[in-house]
């Protein structure tokens, strides 16, 4: 039996060409694209899962809030990981990780400056996996000075992988190589080349518990622990910071809290880190569950339409089946046969098209990861699940696509049938009007999602951030120069082509921030303390920059007093309450007791306009400018045509001051492109989506207007007789599925302006979703439909009506 | 063999109902050739169709074999026509998708007969009716006589005891015509009983009864000598 089936769907597959391609066509493009989601989405998800005690591990959060300022940190106290494992026997282990920023690593003649490095205690290896092939993990990070390399590191350094005991110099230190690790695969939130042992970092040792700059890994012994050590945690942190606070600030843990700030630690499953966490200090950028929903959603969307097109095809030809149909039941099958007979057919074709879909989503998987940013790859670990997952894409698409043809089919009584009632099986569907409903709400949908997010990342490239990105050249190493540093500024000033230049880290592009506690009068009210940016900055830094001030002026080298002089922006203005900030006192507390002998005394010189120095989707928060020497960077605003011989220029100056440093510049316009990569990419990722989803619907759309068309052969001979024009008929024909994509764009509209207006909630600052934008989805619609549905329909108008009547 | 008593079909729209059977009572007997005519829309069609269970009677009695049979459910109906009932189709109503063999086979393939078994009686059948060369061929490679003969052979491959033909000359040359009426008086010759809807006095003569039909009622009985 199930061979005859096989058989008959086989030939009858065969026999009509043209709709068996449209089928495996819009079927195993939407099942690939659909593929390629899954393992991205399936990559968001598997973050951090290599770990084998993922489930056991967390990281400890800090949140603070004083006065109106809240801050989430993803860093600690440097004490804390000792105390727990001190205090609480659950805690099996805890880590603590210390994001070192780049070094230069120098080995014989080599000198490269590597970025991921950090500090880490012995216990990293008991809690992370992270596979030792050459060394002793229990004693690796043990000793100062010892650093644990990745294998790629290795072999780019030595050429092989048994080098414990080798020696590498990072910076000016010299450090012995006490393992070599596998390279931490990419789905970690954190990814570092070199694991320098905590205990060469004097700081680690402190024991102060008012600051926070250690990421703290907890390994329970059971999974359920983790919420006995959350209600212990406040009073954990009474006993400790509440002790120094009282010694220090004078102030009980009660008091602060009494003032309506707070100060809590709380912890967040590792396996959450990357697509929940956004906090200050994280150990590297992490995703957005958001996107992951998004995908995921066009995904089943594309599914949807795909399997939609399917049954849509499948039914509208199911007047050409029925004869087959009749005869069969007269045979004497019963319709469960028959239900058999039409599932296996779409199981079949369905199966076809998922071999094709993967071969093909293999095929684009490059493209892909270049396009999404990541490095999937399909190994036999993928295949353990991808196999399974595509068995059930092929039962549950086949038997969903499959179920209403046969169901509809198999109900035919066969009399009917073979009487000849049943040849206009088309207009009869409403179902099937429906389904056309259905796939064209979700691409205008779609339509509408791409061109907001278009519109949003046009305004973020285009906004007038407060200072002017382009033509800045910043050199990100200054601080190799040390005292050098000002030296090397005052001769890049005096190059041609450089406008100005100012030397400081503290950038609206860099990651550089640093926040301290001000008080606008003497009375240290906590509740009016402002927790502003804190940027140490030179004279140069406004109008290299390109800020406006919005009173007051900028700091000046002529004026003696400008060290105790401090530039606000109009946020922190506002946040003060100061309606002509202009020389009002601000006190910056040193730490400690928070009173007047406590404290540097400041005042206001000017009020530079805001600026935006983190995302978009953050409001503009208060920042203090202060005088300081700082050599974190150099950046030089330049005015010339000729970048490369300028480059070559200050590559001399630097060689002079630092021959065995190289010099690494980067330019301001393009970091902050690669802060929005995010938001690019799935841009981008969006609208090849719905790209894919708008051309699978056409594919479904075509096959069937020409079934349309094909059916009512009859109906326009007899009008083309009785006189009616190609144009009356090729717009008699469209009409029909023109309604149906005005019904759609009645549905999909409203959703998509209100769904769009949601995601934009997430920016503080965004563009507003013009009515041009919901006209343009639904004209461009309209447009595809028409362009889809008049080359079948001026074909059928234009047949010789003689010919259409004589098939009847 | 089969005895309707009574038997009325009406067939309704909106506005008009229209009468196809009305209150017609027949009997034919096993063995018998019966012919049926009349003019278009004469209720031929109609009778036909419920003797061989695909449409049921909205009133009357229907007795196949000793058995009421008129208002069984489709499933029954279903089951009782493929072990007794064979059809032939003026359209022959052959599947497009499958060769000769396997359009034979379809109904053995329903009746559960097994692999083996279906190979010989298909081949038994094709080379009764002179087609086994034509075994592998589609439908459209075939003249309509040669379609015809290949309908007939799925008819009695499952050797029914009654074959319902409705016009079974209708799409073919006399020549294939009487090919075909010598088939079926073959086969009612070696038992099976047939019941033939026809417009062809020439084909009509090949029975041994006319029934002739008017407005869904008997009106005149022919018996052939």
């Amino acid at each position: 039996m199930i061979r005859n089936y096989i058989k008959t769907a086989y030939r009858s597959l065969l026999k009509n060409k043209g709709f068996t391609i449209l089928n495996v066509l819009g079927l195993s493009l939407g099942l690939a694209s659909c593929l390629l989601i899954i393992l991205y989405v399936v990559d968001e998800l598997s973050y951090d899962r290599y770990n084998t005690n993922a489930d056991r591990i967390y990281r400890v959060n800090e949140d603070l809030k004083l006065g109106e300022n809240n801050v989430l940190y993803a860093v600690c106290m440097p004490p804390l990981a000792q105390a727990l494992k001190n205090d609480f026997p659950y805690v099996e282990n805890a880590v603590r990780i210390k994001n070192a920023g780049s070094m230069h690593v120098k080995k014989g003649a080599t000198n490269i400056l590597e970025t991921k490095i950090a500090l880490a205690d012995p216990s990293l290896f008991n809690v992370f996996t992270l596979p030792m092939i050459n060394g002793s993990p229990a004693t690796a990070l043990a000793e100062p000075n010892c650093v644990v390399i990745t294998e790629s590191i290795s072999k780019k350094y030595f050429n092989r992988t048994n080098v414990v005991g080798e020696t590498l110099k990072l910076n000016d230190s010299w450090y012995k190589i006490a393992g070599v690790i596998r390279d931490i695969p990419a789905q970690s939130h954190f990814n570092f080349d070199f694991f320098i042992s905590m205990s060469s970092y004097p700081d680690s040792r402190s024991t102060e518990w008012l600051r926070s700059d250690y990421n703290t890994y907890v390994l329970f012994k059971d999974a359920i622990d983790h919420k006995k050590l959350e209600t212990a945690l406040p009073a954990f942190l009474n006993k400790y910071s509440g002790e120094q606070m009282q010694s220090e600030l004078k102030m009980s843990m009660a008091a602060f809290e009494k003032g309506g700030s707070f100060f809590r630690l709380n912890l967040t499953p590792l396996t959450d880190i990357h697509l929940k966490s956004n906090r200050t200090g994280e150990l590297g950028p992490n995703g957005t569950v958001q996107y992951v929903y998004m995908f995921s959603a066009i995904a089943l969307f594309i599914l949807l339409i795909a399997c939609v097109n399917f049954m849509n095809l499948s039914t509208a030809r199911s007047a050409n089946r029925a004869r087959e149909v009749g005869v069969r039941k007269v045979l004497g099958s019963s319709k469960k046969y028959l239900i058999a007979q039409f599932l296996t057919e779409s199981i079949l074709v369905t199966l076809v098209a998922t071999i094709i879909a993967f071969i093909t989503a293999i095929a684009l998987l490059p493209a892909f990861n270049q396009l999404s940013g990541k490095e999937i790859a399909i190994n036999s670990q993928t295949l353990t699940w991808l196999i399974p997952v595509l068995l059930a894409i092929v039962l549950i698409v086949g038997a969903m696509a499959g179920s209403y043809p046969a169901f509809y089919l198999s109900a035919f009584q066969p009399i009917d049938v073979l009487k000849g009632k049943l040849s206009a099986g088309f207009k009869g569907s409403g179902l099937r009007g429906f389904l056309v409903i259905m796939q064209f709400s979700i691409s205008i949908f779609l339509i509408i999602g791409t061109l907001v997010i278009y519109n949003q990342l046009n305004y973020i490239q285009t906004k007038n951030l407060g200072y002017n990105r382009n033509q800045v050249l910043i050199v990100q190493n200054t601080f190799e120069l040390n005292n050098q540093a000002k030296v090397f500024k005052q001769e890049i000033k005096q190059l041609p082509g450089v406008i100005n230049a100012t030397l400081t880290g503290f950038l609206p592009t860099s990651n550089w921030k640093n926040t301290s506690i001000f008080f606008k009068d003497a009375a240290f009210d906590q509740k009016k303390a402002l927790f502003p940016q804190t940027w140490e900055v030179d004279e140069d830094y406004i109008k290299t920059l390109d800020m406006k001030m919005a009173s007051g002026r900028s700091f000046s080298s002529q004026m003696l007093t400008d060290s105790s002089g401090i530039i606000i922006n109009e946020s922190a203005a506002k946040f003060l309450g100061l309606k002509d900030p202009l020389n009002k006192p601000l006190y910056r507390s040193k730490g400690g007791k928070q009173d007047i002998s406590n404290s540097k005394e400041y005042h206001v010189i000017g009020v530079v306009k805001d600026f935006n120095f983190s995302s978009l989707r953050d409001v503009i928060s208060p920042v203090v400018l202060v005088l300081a020497h700082n050599t974190g960077a150099l950046s030089i605003r330049v005015n010339t045509k000729n970048l490369p011989a300028l480059l070559s220029q200050m590559k001399e100056k630097w060689k002079a001051l630092s021959p065995n440093v190289q010099m690494n510049f980067s330019f301001m316009d393009q970091d902050f492109d690669a802060s929005y990569r995010t938001e690019q990419r799935v841009g981008k990722i969006f609208i090849v989506f719905t790209s894919l989803a708008i051309i699978i619907a056409c594919l479904g759309l075509f096959g069937l207007a020409a079934y349309a068309a094909e059916q009512r052969t009859k109906e326009i001979g007899i009008r083309k007789i009785l006189g009616a024009s190609v144009a009356v008929i090729a717009g008699l024909l469209s009409f029909d599925f023109i309604k149906l994509v005005f019904i759609a764009m009645l549905i999909s509209l409203p959703a998509g302006w209100f769904l769009m207006n949601k995601w934009l909630q997430d920016f503080a600052y965004r563009v507003n979703i013009q009515w041009w934008v919901l006209a343009l989805a639904g004209f461009t619609a309209i447009l595809i439909a028409l362009i889809t549905i008049s080359f079948q329909s001026i074909k059928a108008a234009l047949s010789n009506p003689v010919n259409s009547l004589r098939s009847e | 063999m089969i005895k309707i008593t009574d038997l009325e079909k009406f067939y309704r729209t909106e506005e008009v109902e229209t009468i196809a059977l009305n209150k017609l009572s027949i009997e034919v007997k096993k063995g018998e050739f019966v012919a049926i005519m009349g003019p278009s829309g004469c209720g031929k069609s109609t009778l036909l169709n419920i003797l061989g269970m695909l449409d049921d009677p909205d009133s009357g009695s229907y007795v196949f074999n000793g058995v009421e049979v008129a208002h069984f459910t489709e499933r029954k109906r279903a089951d009782l026509r493929k072990h007794n009932i064979g059809f032939v189709f003026q359209s022959f109503n052959l599947i497009d998708e499958l060769t000769v063999f396997e359009n034979v086979e379809l109904p053995l393939i329903y009746t559960g007969v097994p692999s083996a078994e279906r190979v010989k009686r298909v081949e038994e059948v094709l080379d009764k009716m002179q087609i086994m060369h034509r075994r592998n061929h589609y439908p459209q490679q075939l003249s309509g006589g040669q379609q015809q003969r290949v309908a007939i052979s799925r008819a009695v491959v499952n050797k029914p005891k009654l074959i319902l033909a409705d016009e079974p000359t209708g799409n073919l040359d006399s020549s294939n015509g009487n090919e075909v009426m010598e088939l079926l008086t073959d086969l009612n010759e070696q038992g099976t009983t047939i019941i033939m809807v026809t417009h062809s006095e020439h084909d009509a003569r090949y029975s041994h009864r006319i029934i002739r039909l008017l407005d869904g009622q008997t009106v005149v009985e022919n018996i052939m000598i």
